[in-house]
């Protein structure tokens, strides 16, 4: 529903502005600038700006009632009830208006209130932003102004911890160097502090007096959505200054540790970057909603053929014959009853029915099923003890009430690795220096590994002075307090440590002690190795914008400590394509030194030739760091020539400068820089498993959940980690489709993409065949041995092309488990679509990154790791959890119980509306089909309004076949969700086949046994027996709830006696009192029935009767043909341990609630550090272990369309990717660059703008930020 | 809650924060104390048992009542026409206004029957649930609110530009065959016409108020082709046959009460009937009914509910025997894991494995 109303907001303001950036990129550059004149409102009055206040709502005042309206019947149902309410308001209608009415007016206006609610909610957050007030420059004063009122030009002061009220450009600021600290979290989720920095020029404009002074022109791109790119640039007087992103702030940021910021309006309201990625979660129906839509549509069938009977049936008898009924003069007679006009007749006798039979389709069915999942999701998903995370303190959170049920019938799963499997913890571990493995411990994947093997590994006990601290867990005496200096090449040594100390964008926090300080850095691996430096002795503490200071210890002797200045002359940034990071020092000396870190593929193209001894064996300690699952990294340096570095400086600083194609250009100047490198070594770091993620993966599997893990990991590492979590075994068969074979690098050699691309693909092809035909074969030698794939993602690009896309999925089917590794997001995503599209198949993905995000709104549920740093998998979720292994409670108990209660809940109002619409059809066909009713209208309206509306929310509500620690003990029950067994057609057929049963014995009982007359003498008439089976429907239909639930509640007692109690008194009031302008004919009806042995007899056997069929097919099904989860509740049950088991239950809350008293040492430790503030899960400069192909832009063309183009990356795409696009057609191009953006950069800026409108969309509704600022 | 530059400063050290924890109830941890029989074939035998115990002594009860009712039924819609074999003869015949439509019949008791003998009418394929039908009528000028109010009521709702009172086709259309009862030959049985209505229906749905402008009971309506004259110098609530006639019916088939004799009835005694065969049911060929019943506390002579009782019990008995047997040869045991699917399953494959 929120989604609704954005998007106009995207057209208005995200299409518009993106199509003018790509033109501004590709075709003309001059187009679309946005000329801004400082500090001088009159200059920018014609521009025309948006003003800078924002509206999310939906409505307003006015256009509440009509908009909301249309919304509701945008609904096929409700617009089916409003044809039938103004059918009945017709003569043609047998019933009074109210019937139809009534019930849908009731609907509308619940539904709508809701609206009204939530919108009102939007409403109040937006007020309170846009009138929260900011220091503008008016005059030679600074004026509290609010929000709203600011437009672009103005000069705004920002004072520490306020937020930015629009996007500004960074003028000035009180701390030296012009530099200020912000932070992002509203945008991005990192708490850690950015650094921007002012241009020179404009450092001196910041106290009032010399602000008004501030004078200049701004060039700068239209509004545009992406949020890490800007270009533009100053003019002041004659000269022209480039703006970076560096100088812009951000709307949604917050402003730290400096004391005020002078800054000049930009891009104001809507038009700022973080409004302008405002987007559309997609909105996702359950399948067994989509399901319940082929029911409502057999629902119309059957009413179409009871109508279409009853029109032939009336035209047939209506007849002169009747001369009671007065046809005898034409000129008194309606249509409808015409003999002279059989066909009219036809016709309107049909709809006459259409609106006395309009109750087959339940109405309340939708808003009851709604209810039911609110407060599944509110209450129980939300409110689980077992989901709570306590390290994290995160519970687990339903961001969607659609799609409960769903939870129910998953049969795969796709997970990321990094993060959901593993902890993301990253903690030093090993390194390889000078060809030397230095570290001691032993991984978890070492130790499946061995218990795999069986071959015994030897565990080297930790030094008892080592040291421990997060992101450090490296024990080695060699290196630690100054042992290095007596190993083999301290000197290469040294340089390592400097490169660690040296080479990274940390930035350092609290005081300069290494107990104390705290690194931000933008990724757990860079802070483990900052963190790593300073244990071996190179304490890193302080960073200025040009120098980085390492308190040295052991240099020049051991035990001597001295402080060492570094001048930064570059840092060449790590971005994917990239893979690498580079950063140029002086020391103090003069020597100038390129520290450059990176993946080992990118690092050994680029080493200096004859002068790495140690190439070979370093690469060997890789592939085996590789093997025990740990992450690595190259180190490497270069020493400059200080001549070649000045030439290349200024090549640095023109690209810097560029206005088009900066990033491009900047990667190919460094690319100049990056050569004739000197490897040092390698680093590997730890990345731990979660907790219970074996166990959960183990779970699930014996649910017939089928998993594949999607890792952009090397294959190594994916592989390992997947035997550490249980997911492959040695019991397995194993079909592993690889790029990484000698044939196809000897292809590569040669360096012809289109040779080397048609290699891969017959490759990719035969293996394929030839897994396919090795299952068949195993197949038939040895039935139930289970299988697994293992394939690459340059491999996948090729197996999913559409002409092997079958034979991928016909192996995957048969395959227990998957693992991709080294894919990127989009192929994540296309992995889930292939699955959920082609095997049609309900998927589940779960990550805690932004590179997950694509693969969690492709798939039919998202499922969003909660609890750390990172937002984006989370706002693109539909369910967030803490830990992985809460899937288990998720699927298993919510899942289940939920699919359960919907399929309940949906089969009976199936029933318990067909049965009562049969009766009056019965009824019809001996009236001559005119269309008479049966009951009075307020029976009809109140059937599903009131008498039978509560208890079915009991069902949805409570249900429970069996308990919470059974479903989880019998992973197993869940598969009768995934083979759909209680919502299968088989299902309705059984429900459909008693509802006509029911109905016969409803209308034919009374009516036969009212034949004769009753005690007294006297006869009933229509009414009386109408009234009597109504009666007897009643009661039926609320026992039969109660046949059908599993579990009986003192809920379900209340919902069914109330229902019951109100119908009788409901009648008793009714037929008490005599109306005005209508007909009595109820009046006293209840009291002569109850006056007579008939009521009685009949409500007893009329029940009886109606449920002994339902009675006998549960016994007879139970007895001979047991659903599993019976099986298991008479276990339960019989076998006396049920005590037991709910004792142990209530011991297991009772831990919960309480939390244990006493830590284990580990727990201790692990709480700890989930204490410390984290870094965030993912980022640009996320783990080395690089998953970006940049071939997938090659099979986006050839394939066509096959995932949405990600329009608001265009403008930067475009700039970026200039191989490429010349051989592109104009039209394409955009959309192609953008897609090929989305893949190549997975964990970088791309996937964060994709999810940057889930944020905006949190902060700006949620948690409107003015009100509740962070305080982590 | 303003965040300061301290927070971030020192950020080390963990902030107190809130816990997110739930907090606990039977509720939200779906706890709640439940029960439910399960229907395991001890259930359900038991069930039928008792089902089959307490329906067999109802239906019993029930049928012992309705059989000890007695009822004759005589059909003289054919009888009564003299003996007229074509339809069209038979319309002609009883749409003539000047022949003497007097019919005597002769009914034998064949069983005693206690006072009251109540006498009916049942008329088949008689629509009065036809949906034109049964909404010709205004409820409140029967009741004498506003006895010019005739909505609904067409076709038959004025009459020479007045209102009819009553209107509406229900009552335009009011049963008009009349009995006389003589046993014997010769001893006039007196037929009790009042109280053969429900009482709500007397007192509170029809007004004290006399009809008037009634078409059937002016000479020259020539559209007279059934449907019988009130008493215009009766009020409407003291007409009971109009009420019995205008509470409709369910069913084209139905029986209406015309009168009660007060007399018991011996076995052996003749009842000879004069009938004034008045009312045309012969264009739509309806059938007509003369019927004498006495009543048990339970009502009129009907089977239906007994049958249903005995049926029911029988079957239930029955089925539990049955069950009971199939329980005893074949029991499967309760929660036995080996008959969880993917048991079987796994044994299966083993079996097929040897």
């Amino acid at each position: 529903m929120g989604g609704l109303e954005r998007t106009p907001t995207m057209s208005r303001g995200g299409r518009g502005p993106m199509d003018s950036a790509f033109r501004h990129h590709s075709a003309d550059p001059h187009f679309g600038h946005r000329t801004i004149y400082c500090n001088d409102h009159a200059a920018n009055l014609p521009f025309k700006f948006k003003h800078n206040s924002i509206s999310t709502t939906k409505y307003n005042f006015w256009t509440f009632l009509p908009k909301g309206l249309f919304e509701q019947f945008r609904r096929v149902a409700n617009l089916y009830f409003l044809m039938i309410a103004i059918l009945s308001t017709t003569p043609i209608s047998p019933v009074h208006p109210i019937t139809n009415v009534g019930p849908l007016v009731l609907v509308l206006t619940v539904s709508l209130m809701k609206e009204a609610f939530e919108d009102r909610k939007r409403y109040m957050s937006d007020r309170i932003i846009n009138s929260s007030s900011i220091d503008v420059l008016s005059g030679r004063y600074w004026i509290k102004t609010p929000w709203s009122k600011l437009s672009v030009g103005d000069v705004v002061k920002v004072y520490s911890d306020q937020f930015f009220p629009a996007d500004l450009l960074f003028v000035s600021s009180t701390n030296a160097d012009g530099i200020c600290y912000i932070e992002t979290s509203n945008l991005d989720g990192e708490t850690n502090l950015k650094i921007r920095k002012a241009l020179e020029r404009t450092w001196d404009y910041i106290d009032e007096e010399k602000a008004v002074d501030f004078k200049g022109v701004i060039e700068c791109e239209q509004p545009n959505n992406s949020l890490y790119t800007f270009t533009g640039n100053l003019i002041m007087g004659k000269q022209t200054i480039p703006i970076t992103p560096n100088q812009i702030l951000l709307r949604g940021c917050s402003l730290r540790n400096t004391d005020a910021v002078v800054g000049v309006v930009l891009f104001t309201g809507h038009e700022t970057k973080v409004m302008m990625n405002t987007m559309d979660v997609p909105s996702k129906r359950s399948t067994l909603e989509r399901r319940l839509d082929k029911l409502i549509l057999l629902l119309f069938a059957i009413l179409f053929c009871l109508c279409f009977i009853g029109g032939i049936g009336s035209a047939v008898f209506v007849s002169r014959e009747w001369w009671y009924l007065g046809l005898a003069v034409r000129d008194e007679i309606e249509q409808q009853y015409d003999p002279g006009n059989r066909f009219s007749v036809a016709i309107l006798t049909f709809f006459t029915l259409v609106t006395l039979y309009s109750t087959i389709i339940p109405i309340s069915l939708y808003v009851s099923i709604e209810m039911i999942k609110f407060i599944q999701s509110t209450q129980f998903i939300n409110n689980d003890i077992l989901m709570y995370h306590r390290e994290s303190n995160t519970p687990a959170l339903a961001r969607t009430s659609n799609l409960n049920e769903e939870l129910g019938q998953i049969e795969y799963i796709f997970s990321d690795k990094t993060g959901t499997l593993t902890r993301n913890l990253m903690e030093f571990f090993k390194c390889s220096i000078a060809g030397v493995m230095y570290g001691t411990g032993i991984t978890e994947i070492q130790r499946a590994a061995a218990r795999r093997t069986g071959v015994p590994i030897e565990e080297i006990p930790k030094s008892v002075d080592s040291i421990r601290e997060k992101g450090f867990n490296f024990d080695d005496k060699r290196l630690m307090r100054g042992g290095w200096r007596h190993e083999v090449n301290p000197e290469i040594c040294k340089e390592f440590f400097r490169c660690l100390a040296i080479c990274h964008t940390v930035l350092p926090e609290g005081e300069d002690l290494p107990e104390k300080i705290v690194y931000q850095a933008a990724s757990p691996d860079e802070s483990a190795l900052v963190t790593a430096a300073k244990n071996f002795g190179f304490f890193f503490y302080a960073r200025s914008p040009t120098a980085i200071k390492v308190r040295e210890s052991h240099v020049e002797r051991l035990g001597k400590v001295q402080d060492v200045e570094y001048e930064i002359l570059n840092v060449l940034e790590f971005n994917s394509s990239r893979k690498r990071q580079s950063v140029i020092c002086r020391y103090p000396n003069g020597r100038l030194v390129l520290y450059c870190k990176g993946a080992d593929s990118v690092i050994y193209e680029r080493m200096a030739e004859g002068q790495n001894p140690y190439r070979d064996v370093t690469r060997d300690h890789l592939e085996k760091y590789g093997e025990d699952g740990l992450r690595t990294l190259c180190l490497a340096y270069a020493d400059i020539d200080p001549r070649k570095y000045e030439e290349w400086n200024e090549k640095f600083i023109q690209a810097k400068s560029a206005l088009r194609d900066r990033e491009k250009k900047l990667d190919e100047v460094a690319e100049l820089i990056e050569s004739n490198l000197i490897l040092l070594g390698c680093t590997a770091i730890e990345d731990k498993l979660q907790e219970g993620v074996p166990l959960c993966i183990e779970t699930l599997a014996k649910a017939g959940i089928k998993l594949w893990v999607l890792t952009g990991d090397k294959m190594e590492t994916a592989i390992n980690i997947a035997y550490a979590c249980s997911l492959l075994s040695n019991e397995m068969k194993q079909f592993i489709i690889n790029s990484d074979v000698k044939s196809i690098r000897d292809v590569e050699a040669r360096g012809d993409p289109i040779e080397t691309a048609r290699v891969l693909e017959e490759q990719v092809k035969r293996q394929l065949y030839d897994a396919i035909s090795a299952a068949d074969e195993l197949q038939l030698e040895q039935p139930g041995v289970d299988l697994a794939l293992v394939i690459d993602g340059r491999c996948l690009m090729f197996a999913l092309d559409p002409h092997l896309r079958g034979a991928l999925l016909k192996i995957c089917m048969r395959c227990k488990a998957v693992v991709c590794c080294r894919v990127s997001p989009l192929q994540k995503a296309q992995v889930t679509t292939l699955i959920k599209d082609g095997a049609k198949r309900i998927t589940l993905s779960i990550g805690d990154g932004a590179n997950d995000v694509s693969m969690i709104q492709a798939a039919h549920i998202g499922v969003g790791i909660s609890g750390q740093e990172g937002m984006q998998a989370v706002m693109a979720s539909d369910f967030a959890i803490a830990q992985f292994r809460f899937l288990t409670d998720l699927l298993l108990v919510h899942g289940r119980w939920s699919y359960n209660r919907i399929s309940k809940v949906v089969c009976y109002f199936f029933y318990k509306n067909l049965t009562f619409t049969l009766t009056q059809f019965w009824f019809n066909l001996g009236a001559g089909n005119s269309g008479q009713r049966f009951y009075d209208d307020w029976f009809q309206s109140l059937y599903n309004v009131l008498f039978t509306a509560l208890p079915v929310l009991a069902v949805g509500i409570f249900d429970k076949d069996v308990s919470a620690k059974r479903a989880k003990q019998y992973p197993q029950l869940y598969k009768a969700g995934i083979d759909n067994l209680y919502f299968s057609w088989r299902v309705l057929f059984v429900w459909l086949f008693f509802a006509v049963y029911q109905s016969l014995v409803f209308f034919f009982f009374p009516v036969s046994a009212a034949e004769h007359g009753v005690n007294g003498g006297l006869d009933l008439g229509l009414w009386d027996v109408g009234t009597m089976a109504y009666t007897c429907i009643i009661i039926t239909v609320n026992l039969r709830l109660l046949m059908a639930s599993s579990s009986i509640t003192m809920w379900h007692h209340v919902a069914v006696a109330g229902s019951i109690v109100s119908w009788f008194l409901f009648i008793f009031f009714y037929s008490g009192v005599q109306t005005k302008n209508r007909q009595d004919n109820i009046y006293w009806v209840i009291f002569n029935l109850m006056s007579t042995w008939y009521f009685w007899f009949l409500i007893i056997l009329v029940p009886v009767v109606a449920l002994a069929g339902d009675f006998m097919y549960q016994g007879f099904q139970r007895w001979f043909f047991p659903f599993d989860y019976q099986i298991i509740q008479e276990e339960t049950k019989f076998k006396d341990q049920g005590e037991t088991h709910d004792l142990e239950h209530q011991m297991e809350m009772m831990a919960m609630l309480e939390g244990p008293s006493v830590l284990t040492a580990e727990e201790e430790r692990s709480l700890a550090m989930a204490q410390l503030p984290r870094e965030r899960t993912w980022s640009k400069h996320t783990g080395f272990a690089f998953d970006s192909p940049g071939f997938e832009s090659f099979f986006a063309l050839q394939e066509g369309v096959p995932t949405p183009a990600r329009s608001w990356d265009v403008a930067r795409r475009a700039s970026m990717t200039p191989r490429r696009s010349a051989s592109r057609s104009e039209t394409r191009a955009g959309q192609i660059s953008s897609r090929e953006g989305s893949h190549t950069h997975p964990s970088s800026i791309t996937e964060e703008d994709v999810q940057l409108g889930d944020d905006e969309l949190r902060f700006s509704r949620n948690n409107p930020f003015l009100q509740t600022p962070r305080k982590d | 809650m303003s965040a300061n530059g301290a927070s971030t400063s020192d950020a080390g050290v963990p902030a107190k924060k809130e816990s997110k924890k739930p907090k606990y109830s039977k509720f939200t941890q779906q706890e709640l104390p439940a029960c439910k029989p399960l229907l395991t074939p001890g259930w359900v035998i038991a069930i039928f048992m008792i089902v089959g115990v307490i329906f067999i002594p109802i239906g019993a009860v029930t049928l012992l009542a309705s059989n000890g009712v007695v009822e004759i039924v005589h059909a003289y819609h054919n009888e009564c026409t003299r003996n007229l074999t074509t339809r069209e003869a038979k319309i002609a015949y009883i749409e003539n206004d000047q022949l003497d439509k007097t019919c005597n019949v002769q009914l034998r008791v064949t069983k005693d029957m206690d006072a009251p003998v109540y006498v009916y009418y049942q008329l088949d394929n008689f629509y009065q649930n036809h949906r034109r039908y049964v909404k010709s009528r205004n409820d409140q000028q029967l009741r004498g609110d506003s006895v010019n109010e005739t909505t609904g009521c067409k076709p038959e709702a004025t009459y020479n530009g007045q209102p009819i009172l009553p209107c509406g086709l229900i009552a335009w259309s009011l049963f008009n065959d009349t009995y006389v009862f003589t046993r014997g030959g010769t001893q006039g049985l007196f037929v009790n016409k009042k109280g053969i209505s429900w009482k709500s229906d007397r007192e509170d749905k029809f007004g004290s108020i006399l009809p008037s402008n009634f078409p059937n009971n002016q000479r020259d309506n020539t559209s007279l082709i059934g449907g019988g004259a009130l008493n215009l110098s009766q009020p409407l609530n003291e007409q009971e046959d109009l009420i019995v006639w205008m509470r409709t019916a369910a069913l084209p088939t139905f029986r209406k009460l015309y009168g009660k004799i007060e007399d018991d009835l011996k076995q052996g005694d003749t009842i000879s009937v004069q009938i004034q065969n008045n009312y045309n049911t012969y264009t739509f060929g309806g059938g007509k009914k003369l019927v004498l019943s006495t009543t048990s506390w339970l009502g009129g002579k009907n089977s239906f509910l007994g049958i249903a009782y005995l049926t029911v019990g029988i079957l239930s008995i029955f089925l539990a025997l049955v069950f009971f047997l199939v329980h005893l040869r074949n029991p499967r045991p309760l929660g036995d894991p080996s008959y969880l699917s993917w048991n079987r399953k796994a044994q299966l494959t083993s079996n097929s494995a040897h």
